[in-house]
Formats: structure tokens, sequence, C-alpha cells
């Protein structure tokens, strides 16, 4: 009986650290990371840099859309991975946030431009009906299918663990 | 350039406090020398993250926006204030604060720790090696001192409208003051079990410091409770939250272990079971940490990351957790006392409630687990709400306050006689048996909690009122810390009973010029005011209330809400009239679209008193300090 007692206080707390462990292992456990897939609302909006509108029909290809603004620090932080991806030869669509046209040109021309293109959604119409939070937002889309949303910054760990594998699941940017 | 001086610093303490653990294993050799080394290491390691620490507040009223924390979660135009308590808003900074923390404790322990102790050089060793560990946490997976290359931005990020707030600044600091002030029970009683000397008074070590740090959860819990009834709008003391939960386990098994530890050093009973609990009530701050800030629950409060944190907070809870328990199973067969708990004695009393306090901390742990459990198991969300902890706690309390009113007089080691021989006992009995049954009929309530409830907190009032007054006449001794932490309590239940009892929540719409009578007060909406002001527009609500009941006197409330521009964030300024007896409580809600207003209207009664009472059990826990030295 007391051996029973003396191997149960060092054995419970074990099992419950093991189920945390498995918890947080578990393959998809990003918090910020929602797989649920949706198609590309119906939008009509004006790009930033040039005289142009673009409409949801104009985006049924491959992409990466990331949601910024010039007021948004962490935008600032991730901007460095961003300017890899492009370098690596990914197709990413900027969605300028809730932003002053002149403020984000301005950040661009400073920090050098990531993106291929750039939707200037001044209310954040867009990118409530995508359900963005804040900025940064970065959304993986195929065919005008949403297949990933992450809220908050993409940094190498998040780039491989949460855009990687769905990437290769879907034979992405081949 | 200060920043990279605070980070080097930061690493400098890290290394310090490695080599004091380093040489706290080599004390078995009874070198005298080596354990004054160990101590001062650990005072230089101290130093120097005390020294980094003040540079980054330092750093902070600067607004130095090359750092990337800083530049996140601060502003320029913000008052000194609140640029000091935006490092301890987000993840990094305020475990940055944990930790400096962890060593203000350690080391004020280092300094009032006599040198000829056998314990001080394994115990600070402990403490180093707690603290090398959450140091390696902060550096490398939360670091609050990364800079942003090349450009520092100008103005740094738009400020969080809720978070500025006395409160909410103030309330974090005396939580995790509460919670790591635990850290000194169970490093100084795993030192003991680990040394496995049977002869030391361990008893006498601790419980001044768990006392100091139970004071000081006690006053951050109450805080935070205040902080979400008048700023977030939330319209209650007490929400159950997963958060607020992982709060309230160390709590009540730190208030048990003060107690236990009492009965320990009178009677040398309970042993075991004191020292199981400082080794829970740290753990328990550790399982807060680590549900917090692995975002394993969503809430309010936590901080959104990523999982590595998660998991290394795991393993190095593991690691303390497991060390310290497998030496109590260890050595449990020495440690379980020959000296028994006698029938009817102040300690068999003790233990019972502290069997209580068991079972709640263990019916909190469940309601936060389950959920988790749930979804890991099924795939399933499902919450675990009021009513789950309302039935398991209510008729806990009131058995707890009984068994606390037989103790109040009983003797150490000694049955007591109970019930009607003892006459302070009975007369407490009956004088609250009678106003209870004055009241329920008063109010018409019936409810067992609220029978219950009173029942109880007039029988802990009475008794010690009967015991203060007794003892003035006699010139008797009594534990006069005892008596205000009780009736503290008692007033704390009576506050929270009629508040439950009597509070009043209506959801109505409303349009300008239309009247709405609730109880006794008539509430006319005025008008609306538009405001623009720097950072956000706002509508306010003009009420006037009338008075029923005395002399139709007006009064009038604003309830207000705002919209702040940059993050477009909506937040509810609710609107308070206190009065004696209980807050007339107003929020807006949302407007509809036929010109209608939802308006929230609450009568929060008595609920001022919680607070109050909180305070009291607080005073009372003071009170021990300078009986305790008064008797030196």
């Amino acid at each position: 009986m007391k051996n029973l007692i003396r191997s149960l206080i060092i054995l419970l707390p074990l099992f419950g650290i093991y189920f945390f462990f498995n918890i947080l292992t578990e393959e998809k456990f990003y918090p910020g990371a929602d797989f649920r897939s949706f198609e590309v609302p119906n939008f009509e909006l004006s790009a930033l840099d040039i005289d142009v509108k673009y409409t949801s029909e104009d985006f049924d290809n491959e992409f990466l859309m990331n949601v910024w603004a010039s007021w948004c620090i962490t935008c600032r932080v991730e901007h460095g991975f961003l300017m890899k991806l492009n370098n690596d030869g990914y197709n990413i669509v900027g969605l300028n946030y809730k932003d002053n046209k002149s403020d984000a040109l301005g950040w661009l021309k400073k920090y050098t431009n990531p993106y291929s293109l750039n939707i200037h959604d001044p209310k954040g119409s867009l990118a409530l009906d995508m359900g963005v939070t804040g900025a940064p937002e970065t959304f993986l889309v195929k065919d005008g299918i949403v297949l990933v949303h992450y809220s908050g910054e993409v940094n190498k760990v998040i780039w491989d663990n949460v855009f990687v594998p769905i990437i290769k699941e879907n034979k992405m940017f081949q | 350039m200060i920043g990279e001086i605070s980070h080097f610093f930061t690493i400098i303490a890290s290394c310090l406090f490695l080599l004091s653990f380093i040489f706290s294993t080599r004390t078995y050799q009874s070198n005298h020398n080596i354990e004054i080394l160990v101590s001062r290491v650990f005072s230089y390691g101290f130093y120097f993250i005390l020294i980094s620490f003040l540079l980054y507040v330092w750093l902070a009223i600067q607004s130095d926006f090359s750092i990337k924390y800083i530049a996140q979660h601060s502003n320029k135009e913000l008052p000194v204030f609140y640029k000091i308590s935006s490092i301890w808003s987000a993840h990094e900074g305020s475990m940055f604060l944990w930790i400096l923390f962890l060593a203000l404790w350690s080391q004020l322990f280092n300094i009032n720790l006599s040198k000829k102790n056998i314990l001080k050089a394994p115990a600070i060793g402990l403490l180093a090696f707690i603290l090398f560990g959450f140091l390696m946490f902060l550096l490398f997976t939360s670091n609050p001192f990364e800079v942003i290359l090349p450009i520092a931005p100008i103005n740094g990020a738009d400020i969080n409208p809720v978070l500025q707030d006395p409160a909410l600044a103030i309330h974090p600091p005396f939580l995790y003051l509460g919670y790591v002030g635990f850290v000194i029970a169970f490093a100084y009683n795993t030192a003991f079990l680990i040394k496995g000397d049977m002869d030391i008074n361990w008893e006498r070590v601790v419980r001044p410091w768990s006392l100091a740090a139970w004071i000081l959860l006690t006053i951050g819990i109450s805080l935070g409770s205040w902080w979400a009834y008048y700023e977030l709008g939330w319209g209650g003391y007490w929400f159950w939250d997963p958060v607020e939960n992982v709060a309230l386990m160390p709590w009540l098994a730190g208030t048990a272990l003060i107690h236990s530890l009492y009965v320990s050093s009178r009677t040398k009973a309970l042993k075991s079971w004191t020292i199981l609990l400082s080794i829970s009530v740290f753990s328990l701050s550790l399982f807060g940490a680590f549900i917090v800030r692995s975002g394993i629950i969503d809430s309010i409060h936590s901080f959104a990351n990523d999982p590595q944190r998660g998991l290394y907070l795991l393993g190095f809870s593991a690691i303390l957790i497991t060390i310290s328990l497998a030496f109590y199973a260890y050595r449990l067969p020495v440690l379980i006392s020959t000296n028994l708990v006698v029938s009817k004695s102040k300690e068999a009393f003790l233990s019972i409630n502290n069997i209580i306090f068991a079972t709640l901390i263990f019916a909190v742990f469940l309601g936060v687990m389950y959920p988790l459990i749930f979804d890991f198991m099924y795939g399933e969300r499902i919450s675990v709400g009021p009513p789950y902890y309302n039935t398991i706690f209510a008729p806990l309390t009131f058995l707890a306050s009984i068994f606390l009113v037989f103790s109040v007089g009983s003797l150490w080691k000694r049955s007591s006689q109970l019930f009607f021989i003892n006459s302070a006992l009975s007369a407490s009995i009956l004088l609250s048996t009678l106003i209870t049954l004055y009241l329920v009929s008063l109010f018409n309530d019936f409810n067992w909690w609220f029978v219950g409830g009173l029942f109880s907190s007039f029988l802990i009032l009475f008794r010690y009122l009967i015991l203060i007054i007794y003892s003035f006449y006699e010139g008797n001794y009594f534990n006069k810390a005892s008596a205000i932490a009780h009736i503290g309590l008692g007033l704390l239940i009576l506050a929270t009973t009629f508040n439950a009892s009597l509070s009043y929540e209506k959801v109505i719409n409303i349009k300008p010029g239309e009247t709405y009578t609730a109880e006794a007060y008539e509430f006319t909406l005025i008008n609306f005011d538009l405001i623009n002001e720097s950072n956000y527009d706002s509508v306010r609500a003009k009420f006037s209330v009338k008075d029923i009941n005395s002399l139709n006197k007006v009064f009038f409330l604003y309830p207000e809400k705002r919209k702040y521009f940059i993050r477009g964030q909506i937040t509810s300024e609710s609107a308070i009239k206190i009065t004696p007896t209980k807050d007339i409580y107003m929020t807006l809600g949302d407007q509809l679209d036929n010109g209608y207003w939802v308006v929230n209207i609450q009568y929060n009664y008595l609920i001022r008193l919680i607070w109050i009472a909180a305070g009291v059990m607080c005073l009372g826990a003071l009170a021990t300090f300078t009986q305790s030295y008064s008797k030196k």
C-alpha cells in the first residue's frame, strides 16, 4: 500500500506531463494557424501603386497573401522573411490593410518591396470578409481557395511547420 | 547600446547562477568555504539581473524602439507610468519581470538565512538552478532584447486601450510576486528532502516566506478581479475563467500550506502532508505559467506564441517537479509522523479543512483539465462553467467554516469539548441561527446556498467577536492575526452570499426619451453625445436615474462606447454609481436597426465588501509578522 502511494506520487504528475507533451507536439498545434479552407470572397479594390482595379476573378492561381500596414511593427519584423520567400520565387500578394496610401508607398520604398502586386484595402473590407483581426496575417491560396490562414508573424519555424506541409500536400509552387 | 549591455548582463547573471548551482553540488565535502561561495556567487548573479532589468526599464522610459519588444508594446505618447508597465504587458517582458521577482525573493532569502543553517547551500543552489533554467527559457525562446535592424520605427505601436489602466498595470506584479514567492518553501523543503536530516526545523524557516507570498498573491488576485469588474465591463468579481482558475489553485494550496505549517510547527503532526503542499504550491504556479504561456488555453489573458515555449516550460517544470517528488517519495517512510492526530483537537479540525482544501483544488484542476482532455480524446470543444464550480465550492466552504469555528478555542494535542458544553460555541451557533432565520424570511430567499452562506459567515463572525470580547474582558491572550484574517473570511462569505442572492441584471432595449423602471429606480435615456478624441470616437449615453425609495433623488449615469482608430477596437466604459449597499452598474451595448439601444443594468450588492474582505484577510496575515516579532 505504501509503495503504491509512493509510486503514484511520481507517476501521476508524469502522466500529466506526458499528456501535455502529446498536445504540444500534435502536428498542427500552432496557435494562430487555421486550416479550414474557404473561397476567396468577392471584392473589387484598387491597386496600391498603379491605377488598376482588382476583382476576385484575378486571383485564381497559386500565391501567398500577406496582410500588412505601415503602422504595423510586426510587419517590419516579418519583412525580412518575406523578402527571402520572394527571392526563393514565391508569389506574394500584398493586402495593404487600413493604411494610408502615401505612408504605405513610403514604407515599400524604404524597406524594398517583397510583393508582386499590392491591393489597397483602406477600410479593411476584404480583410474583414477573410477573417482578418489584425496585421500581419498570411493566407495560402490555391485556385481561389484559401488553404491556410495564419495570424501573426511568419518566420522560418512557422513557415516550415505550418505552410510547407500544406504546400507539399497540394503540390504547389512547382 | 544600453540594450546590448542589459542583454549581456542577463547572460552574465545566467552564468553566475549556473556557477552557484555547480558549487552547491560540491558541498558534501563539508567545506565551509564553498558554502559561502554558493551564497556570494548567487548574490552577484542577483545584482547583474537587477541592473539588467533597471536598464531595461530605462530603455522603456526612453522609448528605445530599436528593441523589438518595446517597439511593439509601447508608444512615444504614453505617460511614463504606462511606458514602464508596458514591459509586462506581453510574454517576453512579463517573463523577465517574473524572473526578476524570482531572483529577488531568492536573494532576500539568501541574505536572511543564517550561514550556519546546513540547508542554506543546497537550497540556494536549487534556487540558482531554477533561475538558470528560466533565464535560458527567456534568452532562447522569448528574448526581450531582440533588436529591429536596420532602422528603428519612430513612434512605436498603437496602444491597446484596455491595457491602459492603473489596476492592470499593478496587478500582474503582485500576482507574480505571490506566485514565485512560494519558490522559497519549495526549494528549502526539497533541500530538506535531499539531505534527509529529520531533525531540521524547516517549518519555522519556511512559514514567514509562505505567508508573505500568500499576502501578495491575495492582493494580486483581488486587484485582477477589481480590474475585470470596472474596466473590462464584465460586471462581476469572478468568472471562473481558466486563467483565474490557475491563479486560484496556488492560492488555495498556499492557504492550506500556511495553516498546515502552523500545525506541523506546533505538534509535529502532518509533516509529510505539509511538505507535499509546499511542493504542490510552486508546482501549481508552474502549471499556471505553463497554461498561460503555452497557448494551450484561449483566454483574454493568454499570450499567443509558438509551441517551442510550451515544450521548454513543460520540460523544465517536469524536471523540477519530478526531482522534488522523487525525493519526497523516497523519504516518505521516515517523514510520516509518529505523532498521531488526537481527535477533536485543534490539529484535527485543521486536518479536516486541509482535506476540504485539497478537494477544492482538485475540483478546480478538473474544471481546467476536463475541456482539454475532452478536446484531445474526442476533438470537440466543451467548456466548464460557473454552475460546476459553484455547486462544489459553496457546500465545501460552508463545511470548512464549521470546522474552522470548532477549531477556535480548541487545544493543541488535546481533545476539546464540543457543542453545548462549550458556551462560546453554542452562543455563536444560536446567534447565527437566529439572524439567518430572520434574514431568510426578510429576503424571502430559501435557497440552500443562501441559508448556508448566511449561517456559516455569521457563525465565523460571532465566534470571533465572542472570542475578542471575552479575551479583552479577561485579559487573555488570543491570536489576533488569526482573528482578523478569519473575520475577513466571514465578511467574504457574507458579501458573496448576498451578492449572489440579491444581485439583479436586466438587458433592456431603450431609445432616447424612454423610461425603464427596474426595481426601485427609474432609468430615463436622455440623449447621446458623440465625442471625438485624438485616438478614438465615442458614443456616450446620458441616463437620468430616479431613486424612488429616497425622495425621488436624481443622479446621472454616462455609459460609453469607444472605437479606437488604429486597431478598430471597441471598448465599453461602464458607468457605476456606488451606494452604501450596492453598485448600480450600466453598460452600453449595440445599436439596433430600429433606433433602439441595448443597455445592460446591474445592481451588484455588497460587491465592494468582497474586496474589502480580501484586504482584511491580508491585514490579518500581515499581523502574524508583528506577533512573531513581539514574541522575540
